[in-house]
């Protein structure tokens, strides 16, 4: 589900979004609105068409991205994904955020060692939730992306 | 047939016994033998004796004889003496072989015979002696021509050589039952030297069979215990796979519930969210229009929506809490134990320390009994577990007596016991199983909790290779007895899970 929004400028930020529950997805646009982001999303449902676009063969010169990235996938896991934008030197500096639904320190550790920028727990108390992503709308706002090559 | 101990013990003692027999017999059989030659000995002197007495009756009757010749022919009165020698050791000389012949074994009747005899002659000798003194030489002469000396002297030697030869013929048969019972006595003790060597052989092969029996048996139950090891080592696999298995699905469904409830709360915000303008434009409209908007819609948006909303977030927590709760009991089953020495004392102490502020406020007392065991286990589940028992004993406390909490804790039968006794609300027996199951509780539902801290605390025991029981009656109290293994199993470290 992508969303280009009129404000969005050439250079400004893209957010990727590889979340396969189209609830969450929903919720979290919602929410980065709300928040006041209104930069560019890209939604993929699996993580087959959201590795292809990243790292497929044949890609577009990537403007600034943001990856936020779901780990229970029906495909793959998101360490996969992070693994691998970790591994590519065009996207290795890209800031990716981990949302998921555990908050299994041993699975936090692993995302942290593998890359991660942040991770956030998909939190059932709408209030929380809603906060967190409006932090991770901050977060965007104020994040310095360097521009990719 | 496998030979058994008592078999073996049987047999053994069996040719002991005849080997002693056989011995015992051979033995015997020589004392036997050495008495005979000993009386064989006796009995080769005693013929010799007859042989020598009989010797001497016959010469004394011949010195009596020549004697009597000597004095006839001569007149000399000194020629008698052997005579008179004779006829006073006759009368001994007599009685003395016919005992002796007895002795030897022989018959009374001939010496008895050869007595008469003596007897007789001897008459003929002293009549004639007689005739000569008076003076009748020839009327002596005249008897000594009638030949009855010579005959009875004849008669007299006769007797003599037959006494002799029967004392011979003892002494030869007595040599040859010693020489037979000799031969019988080597042929006896060659049979029981025989006999011997065959128990000895029977006895060595005994205990060699018993020996391979042994080994055998012992290779079979070296072979068994290996099986059993394996079987154990099989089972356990099996079971830490079910484990691993349980453990992996709690984790799931744990998280795959998780991600609906989200969407359920983040729409149900939405809605809550969506309401505000509704409510907004109700209450525009009210003011505008009074007669547009109906009581149905007011109510909607005033209160309908709102208690909608209400108990869908109420249950939507309190399903978080739960998962949550699964979540947490399943890492806690992943988590790796780290075995350390704990002295239960300071630990109890420490966890009644934290609850000082509670017991306070309820007015009661908790007591941790001396003589606490160190264990070698996981402090961090130790804490949890004795941490949930106490918290209960403070959480149930009944109101209606002073609250008492004790701690007691010894060694018995290889693990450590704890107890935790309160004289608090108490349980139904109904429930002492019961309450150690994930979300139950039991009793008056006034304490806030899902029904997690027994569940909790039951897994943890078990992990620390150990249980906890409970003992309790209604109005009066509750006992938890935690027992713990003195040294924890070393679990190793659970494999990592993949992300779900």
């Amino acid at each position: 589900m992508s969303a280009a929004t009129p404000t969005a400028s050439p250079l400004a930020v893209t957010i990727v979004m590889v979340e396969d529950d189209e609830g969450h997805a929903r919720l979290i646009e919602k929410n980065l609105k709300r928040a006041g982001v209104f930069n560019e999303v890209k939604h993929f449902r699996d993580g087959t068409s959201a590795l292809d676009f990243l790292v497929g063969a044949g890609r577009a010169e990537h403007r600034p991205l943001l990856v936020l990235l779901d780990l229970n996938l029906p495909d793959m896991s998101g360490f996969d994904i992070l693994a691998k934008l970790k591994a590519d030197p065009q996207l290795r500096a890209a800031p990716v955020i981990v949302l998921t639904t555990t908050d299994d320190e041993r699975e936090i550790r692993r995302g942290y060692e593998l890359g991660c920028s942040v991770y956030i727990t998909k939190p059932v108390n709408y209030e929380t939730f809603a906060q967190a992503v409006r932090q991770l709308g901050l977060f965007l706002a104020v994040i310095q992306v360097p521009p990719t090559p | 047939m496998p030979m058994t101990k008592t078999m073996l013990g049987r047999l053994s003692l069996l040719l002991m016994a005849i080997g002693f027999a056989a011995l015992l017999a051979t033995g015997a059989g020589l004392v036997w033998l050495v008495e005979s030659t000993r009386s064989f000995a006796g009995g080769v002197t005693s013929s010799q004796v007859v042989r020598v007495a009989a010797g001497q009756v016959l010469a004394l009757v011949q010195d009596a004889e020549t004697s009597q010749r000597g004095f006839l022919l001569t007149g000399e009165r000194s020629y008698l003496d052997p005579y008179l020698a004779a006829i006073e050791a006759l009368p001994r000389e007599l009685p003395e072989l016919t005992r002796l012949i007895v002795e030897d074994g022989g018959q009374p009747a001939p010496p008895r015979l050869l007595a008469e005899m003596v007897a007789t002659k001897l008459q003929e000798l002293a009549e004639t002696i007689a005739l000569a003194e008076a003076g009748q030489l020839d009327g002596a002469l005249a008897i000594v021509r009638t030949d009855r000396g010579k005959v009875g002297m004849d008669a007299i030697r006769a007797v003599v050589r037959g006494i002799e030869a029967r004392a011979a013929a003892r002494l030869d048969r007595r040599s040859e039952g010693l020489d037979r019972s000799g031969r019988q006595l080597l042929f006896g003790a060659g049979a029981a030297l025989l006999l011997m060597l065959a128990v000895s052989l029977g006895a060595g092969a005994l205990a060699l069979r018993y020996t391979r029996d042994l080994e055998a048996a012992e290779a079979a139950v070296r072979s068994a215990n290996a099986g059993l090891e394996q079987r154990v080592a099989e089972r356990t696999a099996a079971l830490t796979a079910a484990n691993d298995e349980v453990q992996r699905f709690a984790y799931i469904v744990s998280h795959d519930l998780r991600a609906p409830l989200v969407n359920v709360m983040g729409f149900t915000a939405e809605l809550e969210a969506a309401v505000v303008p509704l409510a907004a434009l109700i209450a525009a409209a009210d003011a505008a229009a009074p007669g547009l908007v109906t009581a149905e819609a007011r109510a909607a948006v005033a209160e309908d929506i709102p208690e909608a909303v209400g108990f869908i977030r109420s249950s939507t927590q309190r399903m978080d809490r739960l998962i949550n709760a699964i979540l947490r009991l399943s890492r806690e089953g992943r988590r790796a134990l780290q075995p350390e020495p704990v002295a239960l004392g300071d630990l109890l102490a420490g966890l009644a320390a934290s609850v000082r502020h509670q017991l306070e406020a309820a007015g009661a007392r908790l007591e941790v009994a001396p003589g606490m065991p160190v264990v070698h286990s996981d402090r961090l589940a130790l804490e949890q577990i004795f941490g949930n028992l106490i918290d209960n004993a403070v959480n149930y406390l009944d109101p209606a007596r002073p609250g008492r909490i004790v701690l007691r804790g010894r060694v018995a039968g290889g693990q450590a016991v704890v107890e935790v006794e309160d004289n608090g609300r108490g349980i139904d027996p109904r429930d002492h199983g019961r309450i150690f199951e994930l979300f139950r509780r039991s009793g008056r539902q006034d304490r806030p909790g899902e029904g997690i801290g027994l569940a909790h605390v039951r897994a943890l025991a078990r992990r620390l290779g150990g249980e906890v029981e409970c003992r309790s009656t209604p109005g009066i109290g509750s006992t938890f007895r935690v027992t713990l293994a003195l040294a924890a199993p070393d679990h190793p470290a659970p494999i990592a899970e993949e992300p779900a």
